[in-house]
């Protein structure tokens, strides 16, 4: 239709910009019709409007909104400390306070802790006993059949530095002879809620250090 | 035996000397006395149970005879172990239990201390194979004719010293990182 | 059930090495399995990996110091490790325990059976192969126990309750009521597990028959606890050798039929019904008095030149201490005759011939715990 400046106008200005209602039929798609640019179909058409962009707001963020950017490092440590992987380590009885940290009561599991028994995929390595001699070689293959990235709980007193059984020269005065170790957790047993401060301690630890050379 | 608590022992233990001569016919000894009349039998009063010394060659015999009698059928053993004196040898005890009688005993033998030569009870019981690996590996005895003459519990590696005996020091408690914890006051203006 | 191959097929038996970790070993426990197919030929159990000397240690420590080093060898049954000592000290010390002290003592000990055949349960329950939910219903009614003894001793796992003499300290004053508390819970965890797995199609398909010991050579191996009263054999030193007031209290003791796999869990969920029964029944013979003896020496020292032997009931078989003190208040020797150890003996016997799958399962139906192996 013409634009006359008659007294019709109002009219036929409201029709004329009306968009929300096709001038033409809508095509019929079918697979022998050949394809339309998207700047001519009439549905998609509307949508890519033409923005004119604003200095001092990142060019992205005004043609994608809706997106966040971090740094890299960042985003691998809160997803690493969010799903860390016990290896199922228990040695003697705080083997006993380890798994009731696992059980309904004090549960691990909400924190993304999941107990694993393969060295291979797991992340962390709660030594929960005494270490003695006859096992300290299997500790040490065990540690260095994990891959990295990876961390050491030492959890209860005999595995800090031997514990009740310091003077008997068969017991290993403490892991951290054998393996280097992250967190120490107090106690004979620790508590359960001390063991789950010890995975929070562990977890800011991880953020922390997320920018630190040599931990890949 | 006496009731009182607090008595001085040294003065108790005289008279309890003599009472335990006359006093053992309430125990099983006598039905001991006679099984083992053809081995030389040294009774003792202990706290529960009769404690027998035996000399260490009569021993094996001693034990199948205990086992094999009717009267007695001692057929479970119980434990098995050793006790260091230092300078009077080392003590082999044996503590056995009969099921059907209900009924227990101790049997001990000395060994003197530069001879730790036994026979083995694996032949009289088959309870004996590990207590006997583990006596031997912590006082240094020898039970010969052992089936399986291996370390119970210690590592491989560290066989040559016995735990149990008296000789064997405690391990000295190691202060880690003894100097360096605390306050460096020497070096204390270099990092400013 | 043997597969005939042709003649000239040759095989080579395998050596699986079930290594000192594993999620199915109880514990740091190595066994060098020898397999030809799947059945087992050999078994070579290694045991030492948790060997921590509490029998030497105790000769440098004061008769009142050495509950501390119980507690630590059997962790799942604490008060009856306890016990055993503490009567030891007291046979040579002659000293006499007050009435009060003797029946909380029971209470304690069958509620620490109960602790500890739940955990027997969930464990087993995982072994079998139904991953889960054995295991946290177990938990479940351990929580409710353990949150009574922390109550009453202030810990969670190791007591160091009981004295030379009696007890610590007095039990807080609801006592009974919490004890009651706690028995309706656990009748209720029973019956959760009776129904789960007793009748179960699966459940007595793979462990009917599996892993059989006969009387005779249990009692030569010198087994004991539930693992022998399985094989048909009924001895239970309760009531065999009465300590403490078992004499006065009415239980049965259940024995199993064939020795097998089944009859040892079937011996320990009746067990756990009986000693209900008893801690009910010691409730109300519960009667007020001191817990310690009036005169209690300040230093204890035993005489010279005693020795002996307590043997008690623990959960898993005859813990005993031999207790040699020559003057003075340390003992000169200090002997921890454990049930798991014995026990243990008996499982080449049990496991060669069965499929490698059960012998993970016979493992775990002697119900070990490592730390009562080694020391």
């Amino acid at each position: 239709m013409a634009l006359t400046p008659t007294e019709n106008t109002a009219v036929s200005a409201t029709t004329e910009t009306d968009v929300t209602t096709p001038s033409v039929p809508a095509p019929v798609i079918s697979p022998d019709s050949p394809g339309i640019a998207p700047s001519e179909h009439p549905l998609e058409a509307p949508r890519l409007t033409p923005i004119t962009p604003q200095p001092g707001k990142a060019l992205y963020r005004q043609l994608l909104p809706g997106i966040m950017q971090v740094p890299a490092d960042l985003l691998l440590a809160a997803s690493r400390k969010s799903s860390l992987w016990p290896m199922t380590f228990g040695l003697a009885c705080c083997a006993i306070e380890m798994i009731a940290t696992y059980m309904a009561h004090y549960d691990l599991d909400r924190f993304g802790i999941v107990p694993w028994p393969s060295p291979r995929q797991s992340d962390v390595m709660i030594v929960a006993g005494t270490v003695t001699k006859k096992m300290a070689p299997a500790v040490k293959l065990l540690y260095e059949q994990m891959p990295n990235p990876k961390w050491v709980i030492s959890m209860g007193a005999c595995a800090t530095n031997g514990g009740p059984y310091t003077r008997y020269d068969r017991v290993l005065q403490g892991v951290d002879k054998v393996i280097p170790v992250d967190v120490y957790v107090p106690g004979c047993p620790p508590r359960p809620e001390a063991l789950i401060d010890s995975f929070l301690a562990l977890q800011d630890q991880i953020m922390e250090e997320r920018s630190v050379e040599g931990r890949s | 035996m006496t009731s009182d608590e607090n008595v001085d022992t040294t003065n108790g233990e005289e008279a309890s000397e003599i009472a335990v001569v006359d006093s053992l016919e309430d125990t099983i000894w006598p039905l001991i006395n006679r099984v083992l009349s053809s081995v030389d039998v040294t009774p003792e009063r202990g706290s529960i149970d009769l404690i027998t010394q035996i000399p260490r060659s009569d021993i094996i015999r001693a034990l199948q005879i205990l086992k094999d009698n009717e009267e007695v059928q001692f057929n479970y053993l119980r434990c098995l172990t050793a006790v260091d004196n230092e300078s009077e040898g080392v003590d082999v005890v044996y503590h056995l239990y009969s099921i059907p009688k209900n009924i227990n005993l101790t049997v001990k033998v000395n060994l003197p201390v530069d001879d730790k030569t036994i026979g083995t009870a694996t032949e009289v019981w088959e309870a004996a194979n590990w207590l006997e690996r583990e006596t031997a590996e912590m006082f240094g005895i020898t039970f010969n004719n052992h089936p399986d003459p291996r370390t119970l519990l210690m590592p491989e590696d560290m066989t040559d010293t016995f735990p149990l005996l008296k000789s064997h020091p405690f391990a000295e408690i190691e202060i880690l990182q003894g100097e360096l914890l605390g306050y460096d006051r020497e070096n204390q203006g270099d990092d400013e | 059930m043997v597969i005939e191959s042709a003649p000239d097929f040759e095989t080579q038996d395998l050596l699986i090495n079930v290594g000192p970790q594993h999620p199915s070993t109880h514990g740091v426990f190595r066994m060098i399995l020898e397999v030809d197919g799947e059945i087992v030929k050999d078994l070579i159990p290694h045991i030492g990996y948790l060997h921590r000397g509490a029998e030497k240690l105790c000769e440098n420590n004061d008769f009142r110091q050495g509950v501390g080093y119980m507690d630590r060898t059997e962790y799942l049954a604490s008060h009856n490790a306890e016990l055993s000592y503490v009567m030891a000290v007291e046979a040579l010390a002659e000293l006499e325990v007050p009435e009060r002290a003797q029946w909380i003592r029971m209470i304690l000990c069958e509620l620490n059976r109960l602790s500890s055949h739940f955990m027997f349960l969930g464990a087993f329950g995982v072994d079998v192969g139904v991953f889960g939910t054995p295991f946290i219903y177990a938990w479940r009614e351990r929580e409710a126990l353990i949150d009574l003894f922390e109550e009453i001793s202030g810990d969670r796992m190791m007591y160091a309750y009981f004295r030379a003499g009696g007890l610590a300290w007095e039990v807080p004053g609801n006592f009974e009521e919490r004890v009651r508390e706690v028995l309706v819970s656990t009748r209720q965890g029973m019956k959760d597990f009776d129904n789960l797995l007793t009748r179960n199609e699966i459940f007595l398909a793979r462990t009917k028959n599996v892993g059989i010991i006969s009387a005779e050579d249990a009692i030569e191996l010198g087994m004991s606890g539930p693992t022998l009263r399985a094989s048909g054999v009924p001895l239970d030193i309760r009531k065999s050798e009465p300590y403490m007031y078992y004499d006065q209290i009415d239980f049965e003791v259940p024995i199993g039929t064939n020795g097998d796999v089944f009859d040892r869990y079937l011996v320990r969920l009746k067990e756990m019904e009986q000693s209900v029964s008893i801690i009910e029944q010691c409730l109300e013979r519960l009667n007020d008095g001191p817990i310690m003896p009036e005169r209690m020496p300040r230093m204890l020292r035993l005489p010279e030149g005693q020795e002996v032997y307590i043997r008690t009931e623990a959960p898993r078989g005859e813990y005993g201490i031999y207790l040699v003190s020559k003057g003075g208040n340390k003992p000169w020797r200090l002997k921890v005759r454990s049930a798991c150890l014995s026990n243990l003996q008996a499982l080449r016997k049990m496991s060669v011939g069965q499929y490698v799958a059960d012998a993970i399962i016979i493992l775990g139906s002697i119900d070990i715990v490592l730390s009562e192996v080694d020391r």
